[in-house]
């Protein structure tokens, strides 16, 4: 269990430290990088200590079941090639921090860049330690989202803006076909645990669905890895800042996919589709990516063209199916990593430093910075593969491997020249980067002084370059073990031999290699001098741009498509949409319910009390009246719809639902209330012609009328059949039961609410203040129609009235009518209040709670407008309803979690009887607390639409002003 | 508390009963009033009875039944009847001021003129403030 923990910890560190980087200050350099090396610097030495477990083919897992019954739980697992993963997250990212402290200028908002920089720790960690397939594609979409953030970090910069946009499009498509596939793999497994997919191998590769499987999980792991022809993405994500570049574009995240590749290997590969889709992948894409890197003009668009290539040259190494193939392909993961990040590190530097990175421009700085140079040689050889160095290692294997005859297909006969071609492209590449930025005559128009950077932003190149050194040269000594615990955990007991020493005698593996490099030499010796002057991209393929492509699918889908579908399917106004949103309702409940007309028990009106009746008759009468009376009386449809309001309420009485009675007549008021000050913003219907009807006018109205009364009896039916049917077994008399007894309360409606369906009502409520903000959100922007601009006519009238007189000033007709009852109605506001307060105690045990309470306070925030004005009210009154449904959701989304500090199931609730002065003994439950934020929410969220109607009017008149000027002027 | 109907004694529950048929009939003899009155000022008048001996009636009587069947006096129910004394006559003033309003702007003879000589002000409506 100790080591099962330690995975928590591994995995919970970054995150408790991006939350606290994310609370410092914006510009705390020196504190966000101590606190995320220490973060990394916690993580690497978690994961060095956890090494004796996984050594060997051993495996840690740490399990929290979430939902066992649908297979999902928190399934933590380390084995030896998730180990190596951790290692190069948490090693690396302690030196990218280190790193980042010296290249991000004091003006950056740092606190964002570690926040985001931990949080993306965290998430890689959780997809190479996932032990569950669908916690697996939660940290992949993660990492896809940091990498999004990342990318935007300078986000004033267009490029980063359409750079970030772009990663996320193609890296979060891929994520989503993942996802399809993970669940289908889980479900031909039996399984989402990733040990028992594992197993499953044989029964995968036999299912009817392998294929598809395999197309879905291959679209989220080539996206991902920057396969051709998804590669684009990567160059474009350059906009990020260079410790970004180093970390997730180089070393980790984009090794996600090939992770999953070889993760997946011993379960997915060894089909002829496999070997098909993933070999044509890998290898066009190593040759491709290394040919577009010679041509590249800025030093990191060269770095990320390699990166491509490189990852082409692991998925072809997957793609072959044998072991001895993918004990390359986890090397070369490994290698890669620590001479690309030290590559890109040295980019940044030579960026920082000069100001520029273009290779046109640069040139000749080994004068200036021989040790940063010297560093940098060193990396770009491994990266083309010189012997002694860890690149040499792996593509030497690549070679042997690509010689093999694996399948009797034509890309397995062109796999080795395919690999010869690629093996001089990136000697080319190297070369051009070394010789233009390094050697040649003085750069002359550089925007800075170029000099060696501070010892310690040159310290993590420094130790990269050592470990590609000492990996080169002493194999065994080095990564021999670690790379044996990964090899093992990914074939098990197939694992061949190998061999990792420097010299194996001349074979035609080392000939190829020395082809490779004379021939990459050569190839840059006849393209120097062009290159110098190019432009960007390569000949040849300038044509041929994916970004182009995805450019012209995007404009087409998001623009044209997106135009197109509204011009056919959407309306920008009212009556159609509602027309067929109901016109839909009625077609889905009419085909819900076809056939089943059998079921329909016989009418009877026997038993019906005739009060309820006649009670239920004024209320149909009302609605039907209000229907009526709509569109050309506002004001008496209003007050007809009050009355069936009323109606609903008196017949919950008559039922014995106080608690709904009570609920019930609150938000009538409210409702009518705030209904009647929006009415005035309505166009006005006076003085418009009586409208002729034409045929046409006819038909609108018959149709909408026959939609009208299918979908209102329809309802009225369902309802009735619905309530005539035999009761199943109800929930309700256990409700009744365990109120007192589990809940603390006599009142069941409201022990219901706030403890049995406290989650239930946490949601509700959530909606509640969302709805809220968005009336608010519209109302913010709403602007009148014309003919309401003016303040009302009265309100003129009498506001003239009193400027022609000289004794009154303009306003003093209004306060004397309204005297007397705005009085009464401020001395309400305190009776209001205590009536509030006084629903929401007695609530847990009668009638009342934090609902009725909050909308009783708003009614009183509603009187006080009203008798006042809105300038009136806030003078005196702090109204702050977005800070109140703030607090409310904190209040009882926070309850809940108390529960858990506790050790119980969230809103789990307490209660006892405490004695208070004056009142009493009075049951104190913490769902009381849960209702307090009910309370507070109900009241923010209702006076934010009060307040949204009010500031209308103080707007409008600040408006007209505004154009009066305009008329003036 | 406990509460049992059957506690209530005889008498107490005939007072009770007179109490809600008083307030009862002076409830429908005022909405009665609302309805057949001629002028709208002399309807707004009759609603009153309603609120003040027909809300004073019942809260009477159901003070009577539940102090007797809880055994103990049950006075709170007379704040409705406070509240609803002073509430309702914000809605008949504000209504009287409105129809005043249109009345003397339209002209009607049967109206008494604005108080202050100016011959053609219309008094105004109780609007509800300068906002909302």
């Amino acid at each position: 269990m100790r080591d099962g923990s330690l995975l928590l910890v591994l995995i919970l560190l970054p995150f408790v430290g991006a939350v606290l980087a994310a609370l410092l200050r914006p510009n705390a350099r020196n504190t966000e990088a101590w606190l995320a090396g220490s973060v990394a610097g916690g993580g690497l030495l978690v994961t060095l200590f956890a090494y004796p477990q996984v050594s060997d083919g051993g495996v840690i897992r740490y399990v929290i079941p979430w939902i066992p019954s649908l297979g999902l739980s928190v399934t933590l697992r380390m084995d030896g090639f998730a180990w190596m993963f951790s290692l190069l997250i948490t090693g690396i990212g302690l030196l990218v921090v280190l790193y980042a402290r010296y290249y991000m200028s004091p003006q950056d908002p740092v606190a964002r860049f570690y926040a985001l920089l931990l949080t993306f720790m965290g998430a890689m960690l959780g997809v190479v330690l996932s032990g569950n397939l669908i916690l697996l594609a939660v940290f992949w979409e993660l990492t896809s989202i940091v990498s999004f953030l990342l990318i935007g970090y300078w986000h004033q910069n267009e490029s980063a803006r359409a750079g970030a946009r772009m990663a996320l499009t193609i890296t979060g498509a891929g994520g989503l076909f993942l996802f399809l596939g993970l669940i289908l793999l889980g479900r031909i497994a039996g399984t989402y645990d990733l040990d028992g997919v594992l197993k499953a191998g044989d029964v995968i590769r036999a299912h009817p669905l392998y294929s598809t499987v395999l197309v879905l999980v291959l679209a989220g792991a080539l996206t991902k890895s920057a396969q051709f022809p998804f590669h684009f993405w990567l160059p474009n994500a350059m906009a990020a800042p260079t410790p970004v570049s180093a970390y997730l574009h180089s070393a980790t995240m984009v090794k996600a996919g090939v992770f999953l590749l070889a993760r997946f290997w011993p379960v997915l590969s060894g089909t002829p589709e496999w070997f098909t889709i993933v070999g044509i992948a890998g290898l066009s894409t190593l040759l491709l990516g290394a040919y577009f890197a010679i041509f590249q003009q800025d030093i990191k668009g060269l770095l990320a063209y390699s990166t491509i290539s490189h990852l082409g040259l692991i998925t072809a190494l997957l793609s072959f199916g044998s072991p001895l193939a993918a004990v390359a392909a986890i090397f070369h993961m490994a290698n890669h990593a620590t001479f690309k990040a030290s590559l890109f590190m040295a980019a940044g530097i030579i960026d920082h430093e000069t100001g520029t990175r273009d290779m046109r421009k640069l040139s000749g700085l080994f004068r200036f910075m021989p040790y940063t140079a010297t560093l940098a040689m060193v990396a770009s050889a491994a990266m083309a593969g010189v012997p002694l160095l860890n690149g040499f290692l792996s593509k030497e294997m690549f070679f042997s491997e690509a010689l093999e005859e694996h399948h009797e297909t034509i890309l397995d006969t062109i796999a080795p020249y395919v690999a010869v071609a690629a093996g001089a492209f990136a000697v080319a590449y190297s070369a051009r980067f070394i010789y233009s930025v390094f050697f040649g005559p003085k750069p002359t128009d550089l925007p800075h002084m170029p000099h060696e950077p501070p010892r310690w932003m040159r310290f993590p190149v420094e130790l990269l370059v050592v470990i590609c050194v000492l990996v080169g040269v002493v194999p065994n000594l080095t990564i021999g073990p670690f790379l044996r615990s990964a090899v093992i955990s990914v074939l098990g007991p197939d694992t061949p031999a190998y061999s990792l020493s420097v010299w194996h005698g001349v074979n035609l593996p080392l000939i190829m290699s020395i082809a490779s490099i004379l021939g990459g030499l050569a190839l840059y010796w006849f393209l120097r001098r062009e290159l110098k002057i190019d432009a960007d991209g390569a000949p040849g393929m300038r044509g041929i741009d994916g970004q182009r492509v995805f450019e012209r699918i995007l404009v087409a889908v998001s623009w044209r498509g997106a135009r197109i579908a509204e011009s056919w399917l959407t309306t920008t106004r009212l009556q159609p949409q509602l027309r067929l949103v109901v016109a839909l309702a009625v077609l889905a409940g009419a085909w819900a319910m076809a056939g089943s007309w059998h079921l329909v028990p016989p009418v009877n009106l026997h038993g019906l009390d005739p009060v309820l009746g006649a009670l239920w008759a004024v209320g149909m009468v009302c609605s039907v009246a209000a229907a009526w009376s709509a569109r050309d009386h506002r004001l008496s449809a209003l007050i007809l719809v009050g009355g069936t309001g009323l109606v609903t309420c008196m017949s919950f009485i008559w039922l014995s639902a106080p608690d709904l009675a009570v609920t019930q007549l609150l938000v009538e008021i409210v409702t009518t209330a705030l209904i009647l000050l929006g009415l005035r913003w309505l166009p006005k219907r006076e003085g418009l012609p009586p409208r002729k009807l034409d045929l046409m006018a006819r038909y609108r109205r018959g149709r909408d009328l026959l939609i009208a009364v299918l979908a209102g009896t329809g309802l009225a039916g369902l309802a009735y059949f619905a309530m005539l049917m035999p009761r199943p077994p109800s929930v309700g008399d256990y409700y009744l039961e365990h109120a007192y007894v589990d809940g603390g309360g006599t009142n069941v409606v409201n022990v219901i609410l706030v403890d049995f369906r406290g989650f239930d009502t946490a949601f509700e409520i959530v909606v509640l203040a969302i709805v809220a903000l968005s009336v608010f959100a519209l109302l913010r922007r709403f602007r009148p129609a014309e003919d309401n601009l003016d303040r009302p006519f009265q309100q003129q009238e009498q506001d003239a009235n009193d400027e022609v007189r000289r004794d009154r000033e303009v306003g003093d007709t209004l306060k004397d009518y309204m005297l007397v009852p705005s009085v009464i109605m401020r001395w309400m506001f305190p009776a209001i209040s205590l009536f509030a307060a006084y629903l929401f105690l007695r609530g847990h045990d009668l009638p009342g709670g934090g609902f009725a309470a909050g909308v009783t306070l708003a009614i009183g925030f509603l009187l006080q407008y009203l008798a006042g004005g809105a300038r009136w009210v806030e003078e005196r009154l702090r109204i702050l309803p977005v800070r109140w449904i703030a607090v409310g959701l904190l209040f009882s989304i926070g309850t809940g979690l108390g529960a858990i500090l506790f050790g119980y199931p969230y809103l789990t609730s307490w209660f006892q009887y405490v004695e208070i002065p004056f009142i009493g003994k009075m049951p104190a439950a913490s769902v009381l607390v849960f209702d307090l934020g009910i309370f507070w929410l109900v009241v923010g969220a209702i006076v934010l639409v009060l307040v949204a109607i009010a500031h209308q009017s103080l707007r409008t008149r600040t408006r007209r002003s505004a154009a009066e000027r305009q008329e003036a002027a | 508390m406990m509460m049992d109907f059957a506690n209530v004694p005889l008498w107490a529950a005939i007072v009770a009963a007179a109490f809600f048929v008083i307030g009862a009939g002076l409830t429908l003899l005022g909405t009665i009033g609302l309805a057949t009155f001629p002028s709208f000022y002399a309807r707004i008048h009759a609603p009153t009875l309603g609120s003040s001996w027909g809300a004073g009636g019942m809260v009477m009587g159901s003070m009577i039944v539940f102090s007797a069947a809880s055994g103990r006096p049950v006075l709170h129910d007379i704040l409705i009847g406070i509240f609803a004394t002073v509430t309702t006559p914000v809605t008949l003033m504000m209504l009287g001021r409105a129809s005043l309003y249109r009345d003397r702007s339209e002209g009607n003879p049967e109206v008494p003129p604005a108080p202050e000589a100016a011959a053609n002000e219309p008094a105004l409506a109780g609007e509800g403030g300068d906002a909302p």
